[in-house]
């Protein structure tokens, strides 16, 4: 553990303890300025030597806000038997109500599932997220941690609407042989990150309803310095032009969330620009006893013909890049902020098909 | 005979009457400091507040204050007021934590605990039976939420 790393986590670990300590002394027991959500997995899969980069066995992701007057902090730890990674660090202002600027690492506001979800399982019903929209260390296709600025901003719209906005600019990852390397707060950063440029529109029929739908847009930049990435792209840079739309309906006992996203790559010898589509629908509906049943479809069209794509299938003996997924579950809320989920799913990949099934318990603490 | 049934009457009229703090139990009202700027607060601003969203007042940003003194007296605010199940709101808050830092409504199960840190702090709001704030000089009630 590099001794940067491990003076960050102190002293991150004591600006928790400080804030809960003196939310504990304001209040009775206020949960309000620290979560950790929790969560462990039990996998299995026909055809694969090791589970998938996104199913390890245990993972705990600390969420630490704190906010005084029109300023704001935040940070989001994500740890795992094999990572312990600063996944966001934000320093925020609000200039008016709702309206913030927000400086450090976040997550890029065009991927629908990340903005609801983050690292947090328990929030998400499913225990599997929609395999484009998996992190850079998962084997993701788009980049998802930008360190620079973003502005959020929820306008009111009408009698009982609103538009919401979100923009975000600054440094996003680099690109080596099968994944991209987001920059690290609290590592060396060997480079070549470049230019990011993500935004989404959203429409909400309801100023405090959870339903919106919108559009999503990100372009980034990329270089790279990987012979393998070179040799395969036959190319050193990348700039990937993301178009997106989503829904996000929710009706008790009902939702609906959805997204559908175009991808073009463009390469330095545009005669190679390719592109391909990726998207998913998950409904959810609750069901007496605290159950809720959900099934997803993933689906894509020109993935298999990318070597964009490819690069990121390192035959480690998972599942890195899936062209298709069905997956269906039953989630349990058995007690308040603890949750018991199975999912059962059908994988197409670029290589092999495989059934499989995952067995989560996730919560939230305190 | 007339006599009787007027006497009846009365003694009916007279129970009536002192059923009626029964009914005023079942009143939940909003409620701010006695030394509180705010003089009222509409549906939405409510449902703002308790959804994690800032709520800004004569210059104030106020501070929701979660009262789990008794489940059902949440349960009728969630469902009336904010128009969600316990466990839908749970979720809700929680994600609205993920998304950026934003403080969550301290959550008190004390009611005198309650009311003590409602009175102290003009910046903070909460809700209650009628009957437990309506007699309490330093507590303002902004309105009825809900009635039986």
């Amino acid at each position: 553990m590099p001794n940067s790393f491990s003076r960050l986590s102190i002293a991150f670990v004591l600006l928790i303890l400080f804030s809960a300590n003196r939310a504990s002394a304001d209040h009775e027991h206020a949960s309000n300025e620290f979560e950790v959500f929790v969560a462990g997995e039990a996998y299995h899969g026909s055809g694969q030597v090791r589970p998938g980069d996104d199913d390890t066995w245990f993972d705990a992701d600390v969420v630490f806000g704190l906010t005084q007057h029109q300023f704001r902090v935040f940070g989001e730890l994500y740890i795992t038997p094999n990572e312990h990674d600063l996944e966001r660090l934000q320093f925020g202002y609000e200039f008016v109500p709702e309206t913030v600027l927000w400086l450090g690492r976040f997550h890029q506001p065009a991927s629908a599932w990340n903005t609801e979800h983050h690292h947090g399982r328990y929030l998400q019903t499913a225990i599997t997220r929609p395999f484009i929209e998996r992190w850079e260390d998962e084997e993701g296709l788009i980049p998802q941690h930008i360190t620079g600025a973003l502005l959020e901003s929820r306008r009111p719209v009408g009698a009982d609407g609103a538009v919401q906005l979100s923009g975000g600019a600054g440094a996003g990852p680099a690109l080596y042989s099968g994944e991209y390397d987001p920059i690290d707060l609290i590592d060396h950063n060997p480079g070549r990150h470049r230019l990011s440029v993500t935004g989404r529109v959203a429409y909400l029929p309801e100023y405090t309803g959870a339903s919106s739908f919108g559009l999503l847009y990100g372009h980034d930049q990329i270089s790279t310095g990987s012979p393998l990435v070179i040799s395969a792209l036959n190319s050193r840079h990348v700039v990937l032009s993301i178009y997106g739309a989503y829904v996000d309906w929710n009706s008790e006992p009902w939702r609906v969330i959805g997204a559908n996203y175009y991808v073009d790559v463009a390469l330095d010898q545009q005669a190679r620009d390719e592109s391909f589509i990726s998207g998913y629908v998950q409904a959810e509906r609750q069901l007496p006893y605290k159950l809720t049943v959900f099934g997803r479809i993933e689906d894509s069209a020109r993935m298999q013909e990318s070597t964009y794509v490819a690069l990121f299938d390192n035959h480690d003996g998972d599942i890195d890049v899936a062209l298709r997924r069905n997956a269906l579950g039953l989630r349990w809320d058995y007690v308040r902020r603890q949750a018991l989920t199975i999912e059962v799913s059908h994988v197409v990949s670029l290589k092999q098909r495989s059934d499989e099934i995952r067995l989560q318990w996730s919560a939230v603490v305190p | 005979m007339k006599r009787i049934a007027v006497t009846w009457l009365f003694a009916a009229l007279v129970s009536a009457a002192l059923t009626m703090p029964a009914l005023a139990d079942e009143t939940l009202v909003l409620i701010v400091s006695a030394e509180s700027k705010v003089e009222q607060l509409d549906s939405l601003e409510v449902r703002k507040l308790f959804l994690g969203m800032t709520v800004v007042h004569n210059g104030d940003r106020l501070r929701p204050l979660l009262n789990e003194a008794e489940p059902r007296l949440k349960d009728v605010f969630l469902q009336n007021v904010v128009s969600m199940t316990d466990m839908t709101y749970d979720r809700r808050i929680l994600r609205l934590a993920l998304q950026g830092g934003r403080s969550l409504p301290a959550v008190y199960a004390d009611k005198a605990m309650l009311i003590n840190t409602i009175a102290a702090d003009p910046t903070a709001v909460s809700f209650a039976w009628a009957r437990d704030v309506q007699h309490d000089k330093r507590i303002k009630i902004l309105r009825v939420l809900w009635h039986d």
